[in-house]
């Protein structure tokens, strides 16, 4: 009850469009072989983030937060050009405070520091200075405009669905934002007004756990937060067994006996509902129910999986793939760097990619990137070029 | 966590899914807010002088390390005091480029959406040479400033600056300026978050504050326009509000009639429902925290305390909340357990103050405190108050002898009977018989007794502004001269 979706900054400011997305990674994309790493390191920071997370204790919404707070930061700024690392660091750190369960400074630095010098990842300058995470944190609070409040879909999730057997979902919590629900049933009211949608607390989970991976990728940036929700719920009734084998017999039902004449055949099944409705709930009545774009919802389902696939071929444990030998040429490309993008093979449709990697390729972006601007290859700073450009173009 | 592979890997084009047709298209619909912040050409002019020249002074360094630098370290001691520093400058020409700060570095964009504030003195200067945009965008702007509304557009050739006229007060986490839009002479008011004295960064109590009012709108709930960023200084500006109610209390000239008191304690009523509704607690009610403009509406400010609470659950908060006179008796039995009714005990202090014109229960610590309200109220016992036994610190701070209730006695000479009676069921000592917002706007005192409430609009003829920080130095002013005067 506490805040209103569609009021709210994040609604307003903070759904943005592929467009923008490619725009603000324009200058990244210069840097890196294929475009598709950079989706990996969406994975990577994301990872990193949830780990860093959990050694402070926080809680899934609270990591939620702090990816988003990430995600934003970076339609603003450039890997190349930043320390993602200590970003990560001050996100957590803000998501902590603006959630209502701060953590120390020292030892978000503590835990940062262990954290990204581990092997797999080999990052070793994290600062120990906390002055430098409380200056990061405020340039971050100023990209973020100020805006703290974040939405997530896991409150959708439990307004829209209870465990089986529990009673409805008691009133929204306090302090935890709102739920995109309209509360006072105004003319977005999105729900269906149908109660809630029970499920098994295994199918429930579920849900919960694709809504956690979605953070994995930029569906938080591209999507509000109770679509998403609906298209967890969805993927929850293919992924889950036990969730999908409440719904098989009802897809081949209407499918055997209804193809020429679909609406009819639900909607008497909805009708057979109002004499024994406590006993069977049709979930996909319920979803259908809902008054949400399902086109969108469809193609958040898609999004969500072509990250899925594209995360198994993150391994943290496994040894460097051949291109896993791109420290080494790292090394090479340190001396004579006025190349842009890092020379290696090309990766394969199927190439494993590793933290270290990444970890080795963002540290050559940045190499490059400075590089460029100190001696582009025109011979003129790039940053020159772009201011001319732009006088240019205004005068 | 994620989902195992196997799960993954399971074929996923069940009967139920969608149309074919959907793919990877763009959302169409809501297009994009934030690409209003993206360099798009008309965009440029923006604030590229900050950000793009200093790049041409950067050498590539190896090591992977932000390129921080103490001196330019935002949250050290040396902050700037006195005399400011060169501030960001948007507004000068662009060459010759200065050279690489790692404060312009770092947010390395183009699209920094916050306006630059600085100091009066450079305001001055920096304005003569910028051509003076066409005001009649700002008109509009005025009529409904930014904050999260449509008009969040901001034209990027505009260039706002404020100029700092006064300092009106001290809130929680730093000083608050009354501030004049050097382009459309609007006033405003700007929260200083002080950060150089914070050695954790940015203040919780101000990220709650920011996130609060964010999300509240209400007639009398002040408005947060923006937030701006400025020299290492986050500002918070808000709608200026011309007194606060111990100012305007204090003085002489302007006095109210009952209806006006009338009006004032329902706005304020009408503030704490709605911040109840939202699920809000402010935890500092009190006179410098109302704030009164020359329309005579009232408003709530300072959220620096409050805090969202939960309706259903009984969650423990901390009881070192509201400052002391207004402080109600289960916080000071130690109570760690509460909700909305702690600012409904407030709310009859301030009721009651209206008509005396001051603070009534004016305690030195919080057993005087306590004892302070016994002298009126009379001492608290289980009939009155259930429970009340039961409260963490009742045995260490429990009235030694009983005393009567002395309230409509002592104040029937200012005030109504129903006005008494409203104030006896805000300033109920059990907090669950104490009237909620919602009930006491519907008090006979409201609906049915003469006069009706009316807003105090003669405050208009009211001369100077009146705030509680003046009235305390004019206190201690007083207070100086009659030291002086005795000695």
């Amino acid at each position: 009850m506490a805040t209103d979706f569609w009021a709210s900054s994040h609604y307003k400011r903070w759904i943005v469009d592929r467009a923008t997305l490619k725009q603000a990674r324009a200058d990244d994309v210069q840097y890196v072989d294929d475009p598709e790493y950079l989706d990996f390191l969406s994975i990577y920071f994301a990872d990193l983030i949830s780990k860093l997370g959990k050694k402070l204790s926080l809680r899934q919404r609270v990591i939620a937060t702090a990816t988003v707070f990430f995600k934003r930061f970076y339609l603003k700024n450039r890997y190349c050009e930043t320390d993602p690392f200590i970003v990560i660091a001050a996100c957590c750190y803000v998501a902590a405070k603006a959630e209502e369960s701060p953590v120390h400074i020292k030892n978000v630095v503590t835990e940062a520091r262990s954290l990204f010098s581990q092997d797999i990842y080999g990052i070793k300058t994290f600062p120990s200075d906390n002055s430098k995470l409380a200056e990061m944190e405020f340039y971050l609070v100023d990209d973020l405009e100020c805006d703290l409040t974040v939405f997530h879909p896991y409150r959708s999730l439990l307004t829209l669905c209870r465990k089986e057997g529990d009673h409805e979902e008691e009133e929204a919590e306090a302090g935890e934002v709102g739920v995109g629900i309209g509360v006072d049933e105004g003319p977005r009211y999105w729900g269906s007004g149908d109660g809630q949608l029970q499920l098994k607390e295994g199918a429930l989970q579920t849900a919960w756990f694709i809504i956690n991976d979605t953070y994995r990728s930029d569906i938080c940036l591209l999507y509000p937060p109770h679509v998403i929700a609906v298209a967890a719920i969805y993927l929850t009734f293919i992924l889950d067994k036990n969730a999908r084998a409440t719904v098989t017999p009802l897809l081949q039902s209407s499918e055997s006996s209804s193809s020429d004449l679909p609406q009819p055949r639900r909607s008497s099944r909805q009708a057979n509902h109002a004499d024994a409705s406590k006993k069977v709930q049709d979930p996909i009545d319920f979803l259908a129910g809902l008054n949400v774009s399902f086109p969108l919802v469809a193609t958040i389902a898609q999004d969500i999986i072509a990250l899925y696939k594209r995360w198994e071929r993150y391994k943290e444990d496994e040894k460097p793939s051949p291109l896993g030998s791109l420290s080494a040429g790292m090394k090479r490309s340190l001396s004579h760097s006025n190349a842009g993008t890092p020379r290696e093979a090309s990766v394969g449709a199927d190439a494993i990619v590793t933290p270290g990697f990444l970890s080795s390729l963002l540290l050559k972006m940045r190499e490059a990137r400075w590089t460029d601007i100190a001696h582009p290859g025109s011979g003129r700073p790039v940053a020159v070029n772009k201011m001319l450009e732009r006088t240019q173009a205004v005068g | 966590m994620a989902i195992t592979p196997e799960r993954k890997q399971e074929p996923v084009s069940p009967k139920a899914s969608k149309p074919k047709s959907a793919g990877f298209k763009p959302i169409g619909q809501t297009s994009s807010a934030l690409k209003r912040f993206f360099p798009a050409d008309d965009d440029d002019d923006v604030i590229p002088k900050v950000v793009q020249p200093q790049i041409t002074h950067w050498v590539p360094e190896p090591s992977a390390q932000l390129p921080l630098r103490k001196d330019n370290l935002i949250i050290s001691d040396t902050l700037p005091r006195g005399l400011p520093p060169k501030p960001l400058t948007p507004l000068l020409p662009p060459k010759p480029p200065p050279p690489l700060t790692p404060i312009d570095f770092l947010p390395s964009n183009p699209i920094r959406r916050f306006r630059t504030i600085s100091p009066p003195h450079v305001v001055e200067n920096v304005v003569e040479k910028q051509p003076t945009p066409p005001p009649v965008a700002f008109e509009e702007e005025q009529v409904t400033p930014v904050g999260h509304s449509e008009h969040d557009i901001h034209p990027p050739e505009r260039v706002e600056l404020y100029a700092i006229v006064s300092q009106v007060g001290e809130g929680t986490f730093g000083k608050v300026y009354k501030a004049r839009n050097t382009i459309t002479k609007v006033h405003v008011a700007l929260k200083r978050i002080r950060m150089e004295t914070e050695r954790d960064g940015f203040p919780v109590t101000a990220m709650r504050e920011i996130k609060l009012l964010q999300s509240l709108r209400h007639d009398n709930v002040v408005r947060l326009y923006e937030m701006m960023v400025s020299n290492g200084s986050v500002y918070m500006v808000f709608e200026y509000m011309d007194h606060d109610l111990t100012g305007v209390l204090s003085q002489t000239q302007f006095s109210f009639e009952d209806a006006h008191l009338k009006s004032l304690c329902h706005q304020m009523l009408a503030g704490l429902a709605y911040l109840h509704h939202k699920g809000v607690i402010h935890r500092d009610i009190k006179g410098s925290n109302i704030l009164l403009n020359n329309r005579g509406e009232l408003k709530l400010a300072d959220f620096g305390l409050a805090r969202f609470y939960h309706k259903r659950r009984r969650v423990d908060y901390t009881n070192r909340v509201i400052t002391l006179w207004y402080r109600p008796p289960e916080l000071l039995f130690g109570a760690t357990v509460y909700g909305p009714e702690v600012d409904m005990w407030s709310a009859g202090c301030i009721m009651l103050e209206l008509y005396t014109k001051k603070p009534v229960f004016q305690g030195n610590d919080e057993i005087h405190q306590l004892d302070v309200i016994y002298r009126i109220f009379g001492t608290p016992d289980p009939q009155r108050w259930r429970g009340v036994g039961d409260l963490p610190w009742f045995e260490l701070v429990k009235p030694r002898e009983a005393m009567p209730n002395h309230f409509r006695e002592l104040f029937k000479k200012w005030m109504s009977p129903a006005a008494l009676d409203l104030a006896e069921r805000l300033l109920a000592y059990d907090p669950e018989q104490r009237a909620t917002a919602t009930q006491a706007m519907a008090a006979p005192y409201f609906t049915e007794e003469e006069p009706e409430a009316a807003l105090p609009t003669g405050l208009a003829t009211l001369e100077g502004e009146w705030h509680e920080l003046e009235t305390k130095k004019e206190r201690a002013r007083k207070r100086r001269r009659t030291e002086a005067t005795t000695q």
